[in-house]
């Protein structure tokens, strides 16, 4: 095929199964189906592994979408039927047990701005009987207005220096560039004075992990809101990054569902992601896991990683131990939020998972209220 | 050199310079080099992804260009720079009269004064270089923006001098190893390949090639027990160049059998990290025993 014309029936075929990866939900643009066919004009396209590889060349830009594009191949050009291999089966049992579990925040009525005032005046009289009750304790009304406060909350992780400079009369570093700009001004004669630079500040980035597990669900509801608050606020320019993980029996990596722009959208989609709330906690192969496949490729290096969680471990305390050390040497600061520690500022630890986890926890903070929220985000700064 | 036009004949010059590319990698290296468009390479650590563009400059008379990534690169690093203080010394050297000359100040910004930098150079070059883009993950997201633009038109402006554009496109290969998400656009703007461990086989191929004086017999016991490692839960897994320099440590010492100890005297070439070390001593038996 020596043209990628749209209009032959080739080249149909070839932008079928991009309609068809889309459909799949993978992202693919009219730009990257143009470039498939355009792969075509130098490989052989009734080349089956050709079409293959062309494709996942042009077409795919995530490793994690490997899968789903394996099988929309096999379906498109090859006839399988997906589900028969591959994708694992769900039993009908488990799919309503998963249905069930997945009890987020009801739905936001749609028209947020026509509803707030009334709301934030009742809040007003309120905000402060709301702020120390317990998630579990308020009725869905106030947990709602929770909510909106939340939304309003900003996470600031500390700061650190990084390698960039700028302009600065206090710098330390004298920059040359604009000293010699300068000195050109004036006909080579040397400036009157010297330009500084000094190192710049960037936020460090946030790891927020959240239990889902049974004993958990109630808080992390809550928390998968005050995620989303502060993942959305990273999309802004200048913000740090925040990267958030769900974990019951294993681990989640929830942050690229919680990019959307609503909070139901986005709290949705993290769950239908996150399979496992099914009661079961196994904290120690979870950050384990964290440490292995995220923290090794450098994910949580010099950055703040909030786990909230009641340390309710089923699994081998060795296990969350080593953990916990390797996320200590990696991370810059750890902060645990357990709800059981309620208000409680002699709290000890009393599950084994939190005594294991102790010495490595550089803040320990409840997060069962709304005031412990507040406690946190006004802590985390100052986390140097 | 010409680039091929075939996949079966990129793969076998590639084999030819010391790297085994297997079909899919082949595949999307071809695109890259007839669609003109820069390849991003994700992979495990250790599999090759910045031997591949060492090894296309190589084969095909390239100049290697690499722009190594890190926190805090900035335009005057990847692009240019004036020589300022060359520029101060012409100033102070220049005569009054020649002073007031229009094209002195003119030639204080000229090509002589400028220090190329890595994406300056590989738009000059078009397509006589090989761009390397390394880690790209390392270097900060503004950057990635910038990288967008450089990539897209090949085109550079500099404010003194004019805009200095690639007569044809260099080669672009960008190497990532996910420590950050990068952007949509970036990715976009790429062919996309992931590079895995290979298997046994390839994996003793692979070592044939890179360290031909090196026993067959040895190549593979050392090979499977590197397969097996990956297999252990190991906080860093071995990587092909682990495998590589196992071999030639092996070798260096004379070592003709993996035995037990002469295994354990070398484990640093593979092993990087103290908790794994201990893991893999406690089983260290039954790994080379292919047990």
């Amino acid at each position: 095929m020596a043209e990628a014309d749209p209009g032959d029936p080739f080249s149909r075929v070839l932008l079928g199964f991009a309609r068809e990866l889309r459909a799949a939900g993978l992202r693919v643009g009219t730009g990257d189906a143009l470039s498939y066919l355009a792969a075509m004009t130098p490989l052989d396209p009734t080349d089956l592994v050709d079409l293959y590889w062309a494709g996942r060349a042009t077409l795919l830009s995530r490793h994690e979408d490997e899968t789903s594009y394996d099988q929309v191949f096999r379906r498109y050009f090859l006839g399988e039927d997906a589900a028969l291999r591959g994708q694992p089966t769900f039993t009908a049992e488990s799919v309503a047990k998963a249905e069930a579990a997945l009890v987020m925040p009801g739905p936001e009525p749609a028209t947020e701005n026509d509803e707030e005032q009334p709301v934030l005046g009742w809040m007003a009289s309120d905000v402060d009987a709301l702020k120390h009750r317990s998630f579990t304790a308020c009725t869905p009304e106030e947990l709602a207005a929770l909510r909106r406060i939340m939304t309003r909350m900003r996470l600031t992780p500390p700061r650190r220096r990084t390698r960039r400079t700028e302009p600065s009369p206090a710098g330390t570093e004298p920059d040359l560039r604009a000293t010699i700009r300068e000195s050109m001004r004036m006909h080579g004669e040397p400036p009157g004075r010297l330009f500084f630079r000094r190192r710049k500040t960037k936020l460090r980035p946030l790891i927020l992990v959240l239990d889902v597990s049974g004993s958990m669900a109630a808080y992390s509801r809550h928390l998968l809101q005050f995620a989303h608050t502060a993942r959305h606020a990273a999309a802004r320019p200048a913000a740090g990054r925040v990267e958030v993980f769900c974990f019951g029996s294993r681990l989640t990596r929830i942050t690229r569902e919680l990019t959307h722009q609503r909070v139901d959208v986005a709290l949705d989609q993290a769950a239908r992601t996150v399979a496992d709330w099914d009661g079961g906690t196994r904290i120690g192969r979870s950050l384990d896991e964290l440490v292995r496949t995220w923290g090794r490729g450098g994910l949580c290096r010099g950055g703040v990683v909030v786990i909230c969680s009641d340390g309710l471990d089923r699994g081998d305390p060795e296990v969350l131990a080593l953990a916990m050390e390797r996320l200590a040497r990696l991370s810059h600061r750890i902060v645990w939020l357990n709800p059981h520690k309620g208000d409680d500022p002699n709290f000890r630890p009393s599950t084994l998972g939190m005594m294991v986890a102790a010495p490595h926890i550089d803040l320990l903070l409840s997060g069962h209220d709304l005031a412990s929220l507040e406690e946190l985000a006004g802590r985390l700064p100052a986390l140097n | 050199m010409q680039y091929p036009a075939t996949v079966a004949e990129l793969t076998r010059q590639l084999r030819n310079g010391g790297y085994l590319a297997d079909r899919g990698l082949a595949t999307t290296l071809l695109l890259s080099l007839s669609l003109h468009r820069p390849v991003l390479l994700e992979g495990e650590v250790g599999v090759g992804k910045t031997e591949v563009a060492k090894v296309l400059a190589d084969v095909f008379g390239r100049k290697l260009i690499r722009l190594q990534c890190y926190e805090g690169i900035s335009t005057s690093q990847a692009l240019y720079e004036w020589d300022y203080a060359r520029q101060m010394l012409q100033i102070r050297a220049l005569s009054a009269a020649e002073a007031t000359d229009e094209t002195s100040v003119d030639r204080l910004f000229g090509p002589k004064f400028l220090l190329e930098r890595p994406l300056l150079e590989a738009v000059r070059q078009g397509d006589q270089a090989v761009l390397l883009i390394d880690e790209v993950d390392r270097a900060d997201d503004e950057f990635e923006a910038f990288l967008l633009e450089v990539l897209s038109d090949f085109q550079i402006s500099i404010p003194e001098l004019g805009t200095v554009k690639a007569a044809s496109n260099p080669v672009v290969i960008l190497t990532s190893n996910r420590t950050r998400e990068l952007h949509d656009a970036l990715r976009r703007r790429c062919l996309y390949h992931w590079i895995g461990y290979p298997t046994a086989e390839r994996e003793a191929e692979i070592v044939a090639i890179r360290e031909p004086a090196a026993a067959g017999q040895l190549v593979g016991k050392v090979v499977a027990a590197v397969q097996r490692l990956r297999e252990l839960d190991m906080a860093k897994p071995p990587g092909v160049a682990e495998t590589i320099d196992w071999v030639r440590t092996l070798g260096v010492l004379g070592e003709t059998e993996l035995t037990p100890d002469a295994a354990g005297d070398t484990l640093g070439a593979v092993v990087k990290d103290r908790d794994d070390l201990d893991l893999v001593r406690d089983n260290l038996a039954e790994i080379i025993s292919g047990g």
